[in-house]
């Protein structure tokens, strides 16, 4: 037999999967819509769909993560506004956050432009927040502006920060992928020589951890 | 935006999944879509999108074994099938969207990843339309061919959002194109490229070097979109446009070739293949483009005759080298029975028709179907259906029946 790539049948194996976490998603979209909204059940379909949702994103984030690490991966930049693109980041992962009992806000100055890959990028945010869920004490917070060249997209939360027990997850949970992940991307924005990267501090405003993604504009 | 937003909508939904179909219909209803149209593959849609008007057009990528979701958004763009002003979303999975994105010459105005939410679907949906409506003068106008309102209306929107400058600033280049102002087009693109190298401006550069004849620049920069852009497959018919100008038609046959086998379906290209190969006298490929053509113009906007008849034709140069496969014979009546049920009205194409079975029949030393045909056409030619033989026809046929004609007598 031919001896084939693990990565590549990996990769196709997670598309696999991803596939049938998007029928099971639509699956239970049309169950829940078959039960009455005040009814308990209600509530716990809602937290599946959560989790279904939130385990597509990251069968995302592995795909894009193997088509980076092998070159495939072909970068679409567009100009965007930035207050646009957080309001539909913060929509999307919003109910993840409320079923934490988490506040998840934006801010950005308004009328900001940036341009980037809008697909990589949705899911470097979505990644970021999923982690900065699991330390946050009440609040997350996704912020933009520019600073000299670069747009800085950070995702500000109030948790102990990553002095603490962020750092040590890094190697052992998937913590690691995500950070190696969301570099990859950043890596990979390219404009005027210069190329994008990670910034891993203590949020000034929350007081919490701070990830902030430099993209060259 | 409200649901009355989506009340007086027209919308066409391209799904072949039932499942999902039966998901996004509901959704659609949810919104406030009173006028939704159902196509299960791209053929039909077509059929839909010929005969009626729609202000939104969803379509899922994957489309089965026909026409996928790009296919059919290119063919109904190029032919004006649908307006500017319409609004186009495109469904798609991770592992497709490069394909709808590679694609740079024709794009959705958006699109959505499956799976999605109602919510997802109905907020992606209210965005674009509300994008369409600030860009509607800009697009109304290209509708109706109107350059120079499109660019002066590109330059207001502009001002106004600045989110849709590059749209903006894409529109006015290729307005520019279109009037053939081509230095100013290349400014423009060229501005936009020391910004930051955006696709669609470097695809307006290698364009308005094409049309100015610098086609060596032209070539280089279509290379440069082919290695950047890995499914911007269309790069490959502009190199062979730049080859056949320089008159190096085997190159650009061997480019196209290429082109279509990584898109098989594309008929455009098979018609260029197949014209191009007529060229060069090369009509075993010339055959095989065409009967692909033939069979993929049934169900698109080019179901013209001249497909069929070139295919026919191409059978018959392949008779004047060697006696025809019986295949090939085979090949020549199926397409013959189509130009009959779809054509037979036109009276130049059943002049053409009866003149390659008339030739046909000579290359096979088949004189009394030969004279047959000549006898059946000069009739229909009588009668008005068919156009007339001409005079070099004639004077063909009547040489190689062996006649002695009345001027060349004795």
């Amino acid at each position: 037999m031919k001896k084939m790539d693990i990565s590549t049948i990996l990769a196709s194996a997670i598309h696999e999967s991803k596939n049938q976490v998007g029928t099971l998603l639509y699956q239970l979209q049309g169950l829940k819509e078959s039960i009455p909204e005040s009814d308990s059940k209600n509530k716990k379909i809602t937290v599946i769909e959560e989790s279904l949702k939130k385990l597509n994103d990251e069968w995302v984030e592995y795909l894009y993560l193997y088509k980076l690490a092998s070159d495939g991966y072909q970068l679409h930049v567009d100009t965007f506004s930035i207050d646009e693109f957080l309001d539909d980041q913060v929509f999307a992962l919003l109910g993840s956050a409320n079923a934490k009992n988490l506040k998840l806000t934006y801010a950005c100055p308004e009328n900001l432009m940036g341009v980037f890959d809008e697909r990589l990028m949705t899911a470097v945010v979505g990644t970021a927040v999923y982690n900065a869920l699991r330390f946050a004490r009440s609040s997350i917070e996704i912020n933009a502006a520019i600073e000299d060249d670069y747009l800085v997209i950070g995702i500000d939360d109030d948790g102990d920060g990553f002095d603490n027990n962020e750092e040590e997850d890094l190697v052992e949970s998937n913590t690691g992928l995500g950070l190696y992940f969301a570099q990859l991307s950043a890596n990979a924005h390219i404009s005027k020589g210069k190329s994008g990267f990670l910034k891993k501090e203590s949020s000034p405003r929350l007081k919490g951890a701070r990830l902030a993604i430099y993209l060259p504009q | 935006m409200d649901s009355s937003d989506f009340a007086n909508k027209k919308a066409l939904l391209i799904e072949d999944m039932a499942e999902a179909r039966i998901m996004q219909k509901k959704m659609l209803s949810d919104f406030g879509f009173q006028h939704i149209e159902i196509a299960m593959k791209a053929e039909t849609a077509m059929e839909l999108l010929k005969t009626q008007s729609f202000d939104v057009i969803l379509s899922d990528y994957n489309l089965g074994n026909g026409k996928d979701g790009q296919q059919l958004l290119e063919e109904v763009r190029h032919s004006n099938l649908i307006p500017n002003t319409a609004t186009y979303l495109m469904v798609t999975a991770e592992t497709s969207i490069e394909m709808v994105m590679g694609a740079i010459e024709f794009q959705p105005d958006g699109y959505i990843t499956k799976p999605f939410s109602q919510a997802v679907l109905q907020r992606r949906l209210s965005k674009l339309l509300e994008m369409k409506s600030r860009l509607y003068t800009v697009n109304k106008a290209l509708d109706q061919k109107d350059y120079d309102k499109a660019m002066e209306e590109a330059k207001k929107v502009m001002e106004q959002h600045p989110s849709l400058e590059g749209k903006c600033q894409r529109v006015i280049g290729d307005c520019l194109l279109e009037k053939e102002q081509y230095e100013q087009a290349l400014t423009l693109f060229g501005n936009i490229l020391q910004d930051r190298k955006m696709p669609w401006a470097l695809f307006g550069e290698a364009k308005a070097c094409f049309y100015m004849g610098i086609l060596d620049k032209a070539e280089n920069k279509f290379r440069q979109l082919m290695l950047d852009n890995r499914f911007f497959v269309s790069a490959y018919d502009w190199l062979a446009k730049i080859k056949t100008a320089q008159k190096k038609h085997h190159e650009a046959q061997s480019i196209l070739l290429e082109a279509l086998q990584r898109s098989p379906k594309n008929l455009l290209r098979q018609i260029h293949l197949g014209e191009l190969s007529f060229t060069i006298g090369d009509y075993l490929t010339a055959e095989m483009a065409f009967r692909r053509a033939v069979f993929l113009a049934k169900h698109s906007c080019y179901n013209t005759s001249g497909v069929y008849l070139h295919h026919i034709e191409s059978i018959v140069k392949l008779a004047e080298s060697a006696p025809l496969q019986s295949r090939q014979k085979e090949q020549f009546n199926i397409t013959l029975k189509k130009i009959h049920r779809y054509f037979f009205e036109e009276p130049d194409t059943r002049a053409k028709t009866y003149s390659y079975q008339l030739e046909l029949a000579l290359l096979e030393k088949d004189l009394v179907t030969a004279k047959g045909f000549l006898k059946l056409w000069e009739q229909e030619a009588e009668s008005g259906e068919a156009t007339a033989p001409t005079d070099q026809q004639l004077t063909h046929y009547h040489v190689a029946f062996g006649e002695q004609n009345e001027e060349n007598g004795h």
